[in-house]
């Protein structure tokens, strides 16, 4: 008796199970693996990469390798930028600081980002590029799996852009724009805007012991042109990076960044 | 001789804004002032390191003063362990002092009660330069 009304109420659940999935809506099919690490978009064939960046890169040493972004001789700043410019200059000539708002814990971005003299952990798969740099950890990323940059209407602006590289023989050519103008700064006193815009040609040399990035800046919104530089990185194998965070009250014992001699 | 002092002064200049995390316009790099007093706080951190030590004012009361530092990969370089100081040790500071007169500065170099003298700056080996091709 007990066999028999088991099997009528297996019977009738197998039945409501047909009945309930014939009345579901259809589930909507998989998104498309098209994340930079997503196990479809690597395994796609392409050609092999010239060159490895994986590893660990400080900027600095040797000679015409400063880590500013100066402007070059001759340059000429829009009127917007230049009320920031003068501003920096006086405070500078009274040995104060103009807004220095890395120093009050805002993300340094790009191009300051990578030549703030803390090493630099890259590492590269065939998709993409993940630097994050030691100072603040900041994350910055080189998609390499043919993407075009996005919709201007949906992307989110950042302190490092959204970058988009490309093999051109021996060179990784990186294309970053989006940036964010909020308390973002190129040089001292020289603002960057949401329309700056940056090219970056980088190649290994000395048998990948130094990493050369020839640099182009352009700005309409703050200066006339473009602005170039050559900067060099060398390999660091004997130290890794750790976990850097700016806080508060980090800074109530820096006297540098809560001196008066900070100008606002 | 002169020279190569010179150099090495502008090296230290260079490498000392460069680790900052902010400018280190407000801070007079040509001049140090040594002072002595009881450590309050030794913080071993990144971004920077640093010493709040009590001093006593020309009055001879207690000041607190910030100092500032390298981050500890340098530090280490340079004989430091987060051990090095504690709360309640008399040692005394050399540092770059800030330019309005606050008391604070940059960490130039320590002189410990047992008489061991320690730096700052991660003199320990590097790589060589990078050069361009």
């Amino acid at each position: 008796m007990i066999r028999r009304v088991a099997f009528a109420c297996a019977a009738a659940c197998v039945a409501a199970g047909a009945f309930i999935a014939a009345q579901a809506p259809a589930q909507p099919a998989p998104p498309e693996p098209t994340a930079a690490l997503s196990r479809a978009n690597l395994a796609k064939p392409r050609p092999k990469a010239p060159f490895d960046l994986t590893g660990v890169w400080l900027h600095g040493g040797g000679a015409d390798n400063s880590f500013r972004f100066s402007p070059p001789a001759g340059f000429k700043l829009t009127p917007a930028a230049q009320v920031h410019y003068d501003a920096a200059r006086k405070a500078q000539a009274e040995n104060k600081v103009y807004r220095d708002d890395i120093g009050q814990c805002w993300p340094a971005g790009l191009p300051l980002i990578m030549t703030r003299v803390w090493p630099i952990t890259m590492m590269q798969y065939p998709t993409v590029i993940y630097m994050i740099s030691e100072f603040m950890n900041s994350l910055r990323i080189v998609y390499l799996d043919g993407r075009p940059h996005s919709d201007p209407d949906v992307v989110v602006p950042s302190w490092n852009g959204e970058s988009i590289g490309r093999w051109e023989g021996d060179t990784l050519v990186v294309d970053t724009k989006y940036f964010t103008g909020h308390h973002h700064w190129v040089d001292s006193g020289v603002p960057a805007s949401d329309a700056l815009h940056i090219v970056e040609r980088i190649k290994p040399l000395n048998d990948g012991n130094t990493l050369q990035i020839e640099y182009e800046l352009t700005d309409p919104k703050s200066w006339e042109g473009t602005w170039k530089y050559t900067k060099r990185w060398r390999r660091v194998e004997d130290r890794d990076i750790a976990e850097v965070s700016c806080l508060p009250d980090l800074n109530d014992h820096m006297p540098t960044t809560k001196s008066g001699a900070n100008v606002r | 001789m002169r020279t190569r002092a010179f150099l090495a002064g502008a090296m230290l200049l260079v490498a000392g804004t460069a680790w900052a995390h902010h400018s280190g316009a407000g801070v007079d790099r040509t001049r140090t002032v040594t002072i002595t007093g009881v450590v309050k706080e030794f913080r071993w951190t990144n971004p920077h390191s640093w010493i709040d030590l009590e001093v006593a004012d020309a009055k001879g009361a207690p000041t607190v003063w910030s100092i500032e530092m390298n981050p500890p990969p340098y530090l280490i370089r340079s004989g430091w362990k987060a051990s090095t100081l504690k709360p309640g040790d008399k040692v005394s500071v050399t540092l770059n002092p800030i330019r309005t007169g606050e008391p604070g500065g940059i960490f130039v170099s320590v002189t410990l009660a047992d008489g061991r003298v320690l730096d700052g700056r991660g003199a320990g080996p590097r790589p060589p330069a990078p050069a361009a091709q």
